[in-house]
């Protein structure tokens, strides 16, 4: 016999689905739709055939299929699509998310192993979709005496720090969330805060291991960063803008790696001590210091810094396209769209449907999407490299090598890219436009 | 009316304000550094208010990257009872309240009276490229003596940091 209901009436049972579905009637139709319309009188509304598509129509574009592209078209320029969708936070996810999965197969090939294989039938495809689960539903475990507010804030901090980068890397031509003038300089004001939010959730978590793992990172970061802007210098000093798509722009022609080789090595070798990957990944070394300062994480809040990390991989890795391989340029080989599509419509059988705004994107856009993402996955790859190889180094060569020899090497491509300049070769007015 | 520049600028009057009076009387010295922090951040704010993003991603770059990484570090590494020796007096808050007053009050009337108030708000941003010819044709003895002092810090900084009682014994090839 059932206890969780021993009262129970059918008749009573109806009786209160009716009075749910009679209250949530009356709260939409008194709170829900004016809420909608208030809403769709502040968002601007395309036009579609002609006429303004006001609130009061807002509605058709379910009942009719022509007024359907229009606004998705629309909503993909709008900078909602922009951050949350596509050259912002989606499309940096996914890419990071397919990292998480392609580096642990890529790093079993390299080792002969076989890495993740049982989940999903074909070579564990699904293995990133259960550990994500699995992060999800952990218990969130704070230690006793950790300083909470920042140990809380610090992941969300990351994971925003993070996104805040990716916002400003160009994917193809115009589409970029943030293009600030001084795009460049947004780059090194951003990447400035990843210090100090692993020091202070590092020193937040009250561990020895967090906080040896925080000032070691702290550390890094900060001997990486001064070779990291330094060769970038040389790209600024030929292109004579800090504006990430101009940069792109005065690619057109041949890659800025060709004349600022050495720029592009440090910078590399900067990337991945600042993502902290082997050989620099001192900051969390397992058989040192257990995680590093990442220890007393648990669950979502792993997860979520998890996240940053790959976002941040992502980013940089866009970055080294955007200013060394060319970013979006390359050769034309998209297909453009069938032109009589958009003049005929599509004809199946007897029915022949018109289909206005087609097509969705433009052949420019998406070509130069997909040089994007081939250079930058190529990128990544290289970068994810290096952990199937090298042995982690010892702390007094990682700062040896950031604050002796990177800072030379990249003082010498700036003289030579000082020079190309004097002599006329490249930049404004030179030799080789 | 109020616009929307005006609710920001209040927004972040109100942030840096607020986090620089935060910074001075929390007991806590990880959390005044971060009220600190906030504080810098909203100066940068300001900047990109006053159309000037350059400016304002330098004083992110130096001031939050750098300066209050170098005083989080100090905070965390070193003892407090060796920097701070802390004195509580009434009369000594109440002082050093009226001599900030007095400071503003005279720095005010100093710039009202020297005409900024007739400041241009349609003007056009400057480009952070005329900033950089200006350092380079007009400003260049400024520039020079700021290289100077900053190389003589960094030679200072080497010389007091250099101790002769420690041979390194450790490789560093």
């Amino acid at each position: 016999m059932s206890t969780i209901a021993p009262q129970f009436r059918l008749s009573r049972f109806i009786a209160s689905l009716f009075d749910i579905i009679f209250w949530v009637l009356l709260i939409f139709s008194l709170v829900g739709l004016p809420i909608v319309f208030i809403i769709l009188f502040y968002i601007k509304m395309p036009i579609v055939n002609g006429q303004m598509l006001t609130p009061y129509l807002a509605m058709t574009w379910m009942a009719d299929p022509s007024r359907t592209l229009p606004i998705i078209k629309t909503l993909l320029h709008t900078t909602f699509f922009h951050v949350i969708a596509f050259p912002g936070f989606g499309f940096a996810a996914l890419l990071a998310a397919a990292t998480i999965f392609v580096e642990r197969k890529f790093l079993a090939k390299i080792q002969l192993r076989v890495g993740p294989l049982y989940c999903g039938k074909i070579e564990g495809i699904l293995q990133l979709m259960g550990d994500g689960l699995k992060l999800i539903s952990k218990e969130i475990i704070i230690p006793a005496k950790a300083d909470k507010p920042i140990f809380w804030v610090g992941p969300l901090l990351f994971v925003g720090t993070a996104g805040a980068f990716v916002s400003l890397i160009p994917v193809a031509r115009g589409w970029v969330v943030a293009n600030p003038s001084v795009g460049l300089l947004a780059v090194f004001a951003t990447i400035g805060f990843f210090p100090i939010i692993s020091v202070l959730t590092a020193w937040a978590a009250n561990n020895k291991w967090t906080f040896i793992g925080g000032l070691r990172a702290l550390h890094q970061m900060i001997a990486f960063e001064i070779p990291l802007i330094l060769s970038l210098l040389s790209i600024v000093i030929l292109t004579g803008t800090l504006n990430l798509s101009q940069i792109v722009e005065s690619q057109q022609h041949y890659w800025w790696i060709v004349f600022a080789p050495i720029s592009a090595i440090v910078f590399f070798i900067c990337i991945i001590a600042e993502l902290e990957r082997i050989p620099f990944d001192l900051p969390e070394a397992e058989s040192e210091i257990v995680a590093g300062w990442l220890t007393e994480f648990s669950g979502m809040m792993y997860g979520l810094i998890q996240l940053g990390t790959y976002l941040k991989l992502y980013a940089f890795a866009g970055l080294f396209t955007v200013l060394f391989l060319g970013g979006w340029n390359g050769p034309m080989v998209w297909p453009p769209f069938p032109a009589d599509i958009v003049t005929h419509g599509i004809t199946i059988g007897p029915i022949t449907a018109k289909i206005p705004g087609l097509p969705l994107f433009d052949q420019d856009m998406l070509n130069g999407t997909l040089w994007f993402v081939i250079k930058t996955v190529g990128v990544i790859l290289l970068i994810l490299l290096p952990r199937g190889v090298f042995p982690r180094i010892r702390i007094d060569m990682l700062l040896h090598t950031g604050w002796y020899k990177l800072i030379g090497l990249a003082f010498i491509n700036i003289f030579i890219a000082l020079g190309l300049l004097y002599a006329g070769v490249l930049g404004p007015g030179g030799l080789i436009q | 009316m109020l616009h929307m520049v005006d609710a920001v600028f209040l927004a972040l009057s109100v942030l840096t304000i607020g986090s620089a009076i935060v910074a001075l009387e929390i007991r806590s010295l990880i959390y005044g550094s971060i009220a600190l922090m906030l504080t810098l951040s909203g100066i940068a704010g300001f900047f990109l208010l006053l159309d000037a993003p350059f400016v304002a991603m330098f004083q992110l770059s130096v001031y939050v990257g750098s300066i209050a990484v170098l005083i989080l570090f100090t905070v965390m590494l070193v003892r407090r009872e060796l920097i701070f020796n802390k004195i509580e007096d009434k009369r000594r808050r109440y002082a050093g309240i009226g001599l900030m007053l007095a400071l503003m009050l005279g720095i005010g009337m100093i710039i009202i009276g020297s005409g900024m108030k007739s400041m241009e708000t349609n003007s056009a941003s400057v480009d952070y490229k005329k900033i950089g010819a200006d350092f380079l044709t007009y400003y260049s003895p400024a520039l020079i003596v700021m290289a100077l002092i900053l190389a003589a810090s960094v030679v200072g900084a080497l010389t007091l940091a250099r101790r002769e009682d420690i041979t390194s014994d450790q490789r560093t090839d």
